[in-house]
């Protein structure tokens, strides 16, 4: 079953240069599976993640044939629609830790005020299932989290509490916005198997979206490589390996390995015909 | 002889009556032109240790030698033109409101260098960028060139030992292989010698002879490039590090 299609996204700012156009005719659609999105800075990767939740303010606009989720036609869906939709039945997972949690605020309050407001739950309530939400991205000691600010917890730690955020509503579609990448590769492991059984175990549809193509290809099921905001391959993870884009061979090879060849790892050819 | 050689290294930080012991007893030593890397988690103490070399942090105990030379504290001149570092982040290391002429000239004007003009160009060709990048600002450069100029900025006063910490971690893949290639091309032209910090395994395999494994300040296992290709670590903690390195994911 499709959970969310989109065909012929666009997104485009207008800016003092002229007209720049971040994705351009980007297509795709996902079931309750694992869908990575992989590219370069700028290839438009998270410009396609925001604009699922039409998180992109003006000058940017949103442009597509169709983009629906669910049956609800998120291009036409009022603001007061999206608003019911977005953290509830989509929620997005952002980036840093460090800048996506209010510094000022105790986890347990940030936790527990989505609960209080939306659900109209009790204070108690709130608590015990911020608590068990906490719980469930395996951090030990859950009521001392509660009481941390956001600058007392590692990295790893933070970005667990964002996760748990995300989690409490119980949302259809995940979308997890680069979540890995400030973190140590040790951490990192941990915290993708958490996404993972937890994607796993309550049926969610998941985009990832990272710069990474290895650990996408680990992760999820399927793959779209993007390049200056279009589609330029999209195949099943297990088959990256045998890649026909260039590009996506290109962004392959320029990773080093342990025992590789010591010499100049090979770099990226943007200049080639299908790069325009 | 060794150039770089740390000997029993302690670097204590007091913190709100509290003491952290960011790094405990470390000892390591780096030919001259050799590669040498420092892997481990956040936290684990190799950062600290390439601070404590330039003065950044403090030593509470061991001695650290240049050339065989116990280094002057405060660091003075001579430290600067023989050791430089260039940092993790090349969005937070510039000047924002220094052109890239004034953050490479400026070196040149502390240490009474004539011929600013000339070597200011050289260094931005040698790093590969264009000479139109001279009277920009940083925010005009994307990432990877910021390293650029990070990487052309530490060279200024020609070092013999570079001190390289996480310098590509803040950058994508296809951007950490052009500067790792470029900072490999540094080092064979110049004769540079390299400390490199990273938590990835892949990049510290890709550049260092030698690597050191550590965990909680402390040093857990010295590996050879050769071993490490081979999985002949012997300790647990190494071993669970190559197994989380990316590039085994894959073939996993």
């Amino acid at each position: 079953m499709t959970l969310l299609s989109v065909k012929n996204l666009r997104v485009s700012f207008d800016t003092e240069a002229g007209l720049v156009e971040a994705v351009r005719g980007v297509s795709f659609s996902l079931g309750r599976e694992r869908l990575g999105i992989v590219g370069e800075s700028g290839s438009g990767k998270t410009m396609t993640g925001r604009s699922v939740l039409r998180l992109i303010r003006p000058p940017g606009r949103i442009e597509a044939e169709e983009m629906r989720f669910d049956g609800i036609d998120l291009m036409r869906a009022s603001e007061k629609e999206m608003r019911a939709l977005r953290g509830t039945r989509i929620a997005m997972v952002m980036q840093d830790p460090k800048y996506s949690l209010n510094p000022v605020m105790r986890v347990g309050a940030q936790l527990m005020e989505g609960l209080r407001q939306r659900d109209g739950m009790g204070k108690a309530e709130a608590r015990a299932k911020a608590i068990a939400a906490l719980a469930a991205v395996q951090i030990r000691d859950p009521e001392r989290v509660m009481e941390a600010y956001p600058h007392e917890l590692s990295g790893g730690m933070g970005q667990r509490v964002m996760i748990a955020m995300m989690l409490i509503p119980d949302p259809d579609l995940l979308i997890a916005d680069e979540p890995t990448s400030a973190l140590d590769v040790t951490v990192q492991a941990e915290v993708l198997s958490i996404l993972d059984g937890l994607v796993r175990d309550r049926g969610m549809g998941l985009i990832f979206i990272s710069h990474d193509l290895r650990l996408v290809a680990r992760f999820c099921d399927r793959v779209l490589v993007m390049f200056k905001g279009r589609v330029v391959e999209e195949l099943a993870a297990k088959d990256l390996m045998q890649a026909k884009h260039p590009y996506t061979q290109g962004l392959l090879n320029c990773l080093p390995r342990i025992g590789g060849p010591r010499e100049p790892l090979p770099g990226l050819d943007r200049t080639a015909e299908w790069a325009n | 002889m060794a150039l770089i050689e740390i000997d029993d290294l302690s670097v204590t930080f007091h913190a709100k009556g509290r003491e952290v012991r960011a790094v405990q007893n470390v000892s390591l030593s780096v030919g001259a032109q050799e590669s040498y890397g420092l892997v481990g988690e956040s936290g684990s103490g190799k950062s600290t240790i390439l601070r404590a070399i330039c003065g950044l942090a403090p030593v509470s105990g061991g001695t650290i030698r240049i050339g065989g030379q116990p280094i002057d504290s405060p660091r003075g001149a001579a430290f600067s033109r023989q050791v430089q570092m260039v940092f993790q982040d090349p969005y937070a290391s510039l000047h924002p409101r220094h052109t890239i002429d004034r953050t490479l000239s400026e070196p040149l004007a502390i240490h009474g260098i004539a011929d600013a003009d000339a070597r200011v160009k050289r260094a931005l060709s040698d790093v590969g960028l264009p000479p139109g990048f001279r009277f920009r600002f940083p925010h005009q450069l994307s990432g990877g060139q910021r390293q650029r100029v990070a990487i052309a900025r530490a060279l200024m006063l020609e070092p013999s030992i570079l001190l390289l910490d996480e310098p590509t971690s803040a950058l994508d893949a296809s951007v950490q292989a052009e500067t790792l290639n470029l900072l490999n091309r540094l080092r064979a032209e110049r004769g540079l010698t390299f400390l490199m910090v990273s938590h990835d395994l892949a990049v510290i395999d890709h550049m260092c002879d030698r690597v050191l494994v550590m965990q909680h300040g402390r040093a857990v296992e010295e590996l050879e490039r050769a071993a490490l290709a081979t999985a002949e670590m012997k300790t647990d903690y190494a071993r669970s590090l190559f197994a989380a390195s990316a590039d085994r994911m894959l073939e996993g």
